[in-house]
C-alpha cells in the first residue's frame, strides 16, 4: 500500500493575515452567530469582525479588504524569494515552508462556500496540479458533530466540491480531483466547543505519495 | 488480503451488483473482541399509565416484561409487595379484589420451551391466555408475550420483539478507530457483531423482511451502499458511483433503496432497483438533497437545504414538485416514518432535539432535551423512538415513547454508540 499522509502543519505566517469581513455572507448571518462558528471574536465599530478562527495558529489581524491582498502575505507561492521555497513543484509538497505543505480548509456552520482567505491555498494546490497532469488529489470533507449524520455527509462533500470546483477554473482536470464527504464521522478533535466545531469543519487535501 | 478482496470489491469498475464471499464477513467477525452487552439505565417511567401487576414467572420473564410496557410510556408497573396473596397460574382469581391495587394481573409458567401468560383484567375478570412457542433466544419469547399483552390492552400492536441496528466506534480521534455495525434485542441485549472496519460505517437500514440491512461503508476512500443479509453475511455492493454514495432506506415492498447520490455535482435523491441495480432519479436542485425517508409506496421526505437552512420535504417517489413540510427553525433533517408519525432533528439556539408529529397533521412535540441529539427512529408501531444523544463527551443511545413520558439510555461501556435503527416487525 502506499503511504498517504496528512499535513495538520498551518503555517502562522501566512494565515496571520487571516481576518473575518463583518459583511462576507459566508461568515456572518443569524445561525453563525447563534450557533458560533467563530471561536473568538470582537465586533468592532463598523461592524467589522475580527478574530481567531479555531483553525490553529490563525491570529487576527484587522482588515477588511483581506481577500486577495497580496499585502498580507509576507511571499507568495511560484514568485522567486530567493530560497525557492514557494515553487509550485512537487518537491514544494514536501516543503514545509511551501504553502502546498499546507493542506487543510477550515469553513463556517453549515456552509460550503470557501473563506476568502483560502483562496490563494486552494489557488497554488490548483496550479500545481495543473502543471502536473498526471498528479492526482484527494478532496476529503469533514462537518462537526452538530446536526444529523447523513445530511453533515452531503454538506462535507458538497465543501470539497467547493475547493474542486475553484481548482477547475484555475486549470486543474476534473478527473485529477477525487471528492469525498466522511461528514461528522472523522473528527480531528474531540470536544464540545466552539474551537472542537471549527477545527473539525474542514476539507483536507491529500496527495497520494506526498 | 482482505484489503485486496476488498479493494477489488470495490472498483467501480465492476459491475454493481457482485456477491461478496461469505468467508470474508466470518473473518472480520471473528477478529472481534468479546461482544460489548450495552448498559442500561432508566431515567424515567410512567407514574400514570394503565396499573399493571405481573406476578413471578420463573425464568426470568417478569423483568423482561416488566421492562417492555414500562418502555412503552403507556403502562405503570404495580410493584410486587402490593399483592401477597396472589394464586398461581390457573389458579382461582377474583379480579375485583384487586380493583384498586391495579387494572391488570399478569400470571405465567413455563410451558414446553416457551411461556405461557395470562391478562385477567380486575374491572370486568376476564381472562386472556397466550402461549409463546420456544425460540433459541428465549428473551423473545418474553418479548412476545409483552407484545401480546401491549395488544391486546391498547389496541395497538406490540413492537418489543424486534431489533436495533447500530453503529459503536472506538477510538474516535485516533488512527486506531475501529467501527462496529451491531444488531442486538430492541431492548439492547443480544449485541451481534455484523461488521468491522477502520473506516466509517454509517446509515444501516432494515429491509422491510427484517434480514437485511443496507449501510454505508467508506473503505478504499470511497463511499458505497452495501447491503447485508444478518443471518448468513453474504453481502453486496449496491451503489459506489462518484463521489457520495449516502443514506440508504428502502421501499416498503423491499424492491428497492432511495439513497442520495452525488455524482452528477450535488448530493440529490435516488430509488436504485435492489436486484439490478439500475436507478432513477427522483430530485434535479442543486442543493442538497440527502436523508430520504418512505411515507408511503410512492412518496419519499427528505431533507434539502434548498431554501436555505436544512428542512424536510416530501417528493413523489417519481419526482416533480416538492413539497416543504416544516417551516419552524433553522434546522430541520433526520425524518423517520412509521405507522403515520414522523420523527425528526429539530435545531433550535444551537440545541438539537429530537421532535414527533403525525405525518399529515400540524405542530410537533419535543421528545428529547439533550442539546446533540440525532439519529431518531421509530419502532415499526410508532409507539417508542431511539435517538442518539451525548453523555459525558460519548455518544450514547436513548430510547423515549412517543408520549415522553419514559426514557432510558443504552450506554457502550467501550466508547461511542450511534446510529439506531429499529427494525421492522419480524416474521421469523
Amino acid at each position: 500500500m502506499r503511504s498517504i499522509r496528512t499535513k495538520l502543519v498551518v503555517l502562522p505566517i501566512l494565515l496571520s493575515a487571516l481576518t473575518i469581513v463583518g459583511c462576507s455572507s459566508q461568515n456572518v448571518d443569524k445561525d453563525t452567530t447563534a450557533d458560533g462558528s467563530i471561536t473568538s471574536s470582537t465586533t468592532t465599530e463598523d461592524g467589522t469582525k475580527t478574530g481567531t478562527v479555531g483553525a490553529g495558529g490563525a491570529s487576527g489581524v484587522n482588515s477588511k479588504d483581506s481577500q486577495g491582498d497580496r499585502s498580507n502575505f509576507n511571499y507568495l507561492p511560484g514568485e522567486n524569494n530567493g530560497n525557492n521555497t514557494n515553487d509550485i513543484t512537487l518537491a514544494g509538497l514536501n516543503n514545509p515552508d511551501n504553502l502546498l505543505s499546507q493542506r487543510i480548509i477550515y469553513f463556517d456552520y453549515d456552509k460550503a462556500a470557501i473563506r476568502p482567505e483560502y483562496m490563494v491555498l486552494i489557488n497554488t494546490h490548483a496550479k500545481l496540479l495543473a502543471k502536473y497532469p498526471s498528479l492526482k488529489m484527494r478532496l476529503e470533507g469533514h462537518a462537526d458533530e452538530r446536526g444529523s449524520r447523513a445530511y453533515n455527509v452531503a454538506l462535507s462533500e458538497s465543501r470539497a466540491q467547493s475547493v474542486k470546483n475553484i481548482m477547475g477554473v484555475q486549470g486543474a482536470l476534473s478527473s485529477q480531483i477525487k471528492t469525498i464527504g466522511y461528514g461528522e464521522e472523522i473528527p480531528i478533535v474531540r470536544g464540545q466547543s466552539q474551537e472542537s466545531w471549527q477545527k473539525n469543519r474542514r476539507v483536507e487535501i491529500k496527495y497520494d505519495d506526498y | 488480503m482482505i484489503k485486496k478482496f476488498l479493494s477489488l470489491f470495490l472498483s467501480p469498475s465492476l459491475s454493481r451488483l457482485l456477491l461478496q464471499p461469505v468467508a470474508l464477513v466470518v473473518l472480520l467477525a471473528s477478529s472481534v473482541p468479546a461482544l460489548a452487552e450495552l448498559e442500561l439505565t432508566i431515567s424515567k417511567t410512567s407514574d400514570d399509565g394503565i396499573p399493571i401487576y405481573i406476578a413471578n414467572i420463573p425464568g426470568g420473564a417478569t423483568g423482561v416484561i416488566e421492562g417492555d410496557l414500562k418502555r412503552s410510556g403507556r403502562f405503570t408497573i404495580i410493584e410486587r409487595p402490593k399483592i401477597t396473596n396472589l394464586s398461581a397460574f390457573g389458579g382461582e382469581l377474583n379480579g375485583g379484589e384487586y380493583n384498586d391495587i391495579t387494572d391488570y394481573i399478569v400470571r405465567g409458567k413455563e410451558h414446553e420451551g416457551g411461556l405461557q401468560v395470562e391478562l385477567i383484567s380486575t374491572s370486568d375478570n376476564a381472562k386472556t391466555t397466550y402461549t409463546i412457542s420456544k425460540n433459541t433466544n428465549p428473551r423473545r419469547v418474553f418479548h412476545k408475550a409483552a407484545d401480546k399483552i401491549y395488544e391486546k390492552i391498547t389496541r395497538e400492536k406490540g413492537a418489543f420483539d424486534t431489533r436495533l441496528a447500530y453503529v459503536t466506534v472506538t477510538n474516535k480521534t485516533s488512527d486506531n478507530r475501529q467501527f462496529r455495525l451491531y444488531v442486538s434485542d430492541s431492548d439492547g441485549h443480544k449485541p451481534q457483531v455484523i461488521l468491522t472496519s477502520k473506516q466509517p460505517i454509517m446509515s444501516p437500514a432494515w429491509s422491510p423482511d427484517g434480514k437485511k440491512l443496507a449501510y454505508v461503508s467508506f473503505e478504499d476512500n470511497s463511499s458505497a451502499i452495501y447491503v447485508q443479509d444478518i443471518f448468513t453475511g453474504e453481502k453486496f455492493m449496491l451503489s459506489s458511483r462518484e463521489g457520495s454514495n449516502s443514506a440508504p432506506a428502502w421501499s416498503p415492498d423491499g424492491t428497492k433503496v432511495a439513497m442520495s447520490l452525488s455524482f452528477n455535482g450535488s448530493p440529490d435523491i435516488y430509488i436504485v432497483d435492489a436486484k439490478s441495480g439500475d436507478f432513477t432519479r427522483v430530485t434535479t436542485s442543486s442543493a442538497i438533497d440527502t436523508e430520504p425517508s418512505w411515507s408511503g409506496t410512492n412518496s419519499i421526505v427528505f431533507t434539502s437545504d434548498r431554501g436555505g437552512s436544512p428542512q424536510l420535504y416530501q417528493i413523489a417517489a417519481t419526482g416533480g414538485k416538492a413539497k416543504r413540510l416544516t417551516f419552524d427553525g433553522k434546522y430541520n433533517s433526520a425524518a423517520d416514518i412509521a405507522n403515520k408519525k414522523l420523527a425528526f432533528i429539530t435545531g433550535n439556539r444551537g440545541a438539537y432535539n429530537v421532535a414527533i408529529k403525525s405525518l399529515s397533521g400540524e405542530g410537533k412535540d419535543f421528545l428529547s432535551n439533550g442539546t446533540l441529539d440525532e439519529s431518531p427512529t421509530l419502532s415499526p408501531n410508532g409507539a417508542m423512538v431511539a435517538y442518539t444523544t451525548m453523555k459525558n463527551g460519548e455518544n450514547s443511545l436513548a430510547v423515549v415513547s412517543d408520549n415522553s413520558k419514559a426514557r432510558q439510555f443504552l450506554t457502550s461501556p467501550v466508547g461511542d454508540i450511534r446510529e439506531p435503527a429499529w427494525s421492522p416487525y419480524l416474521n421469523h
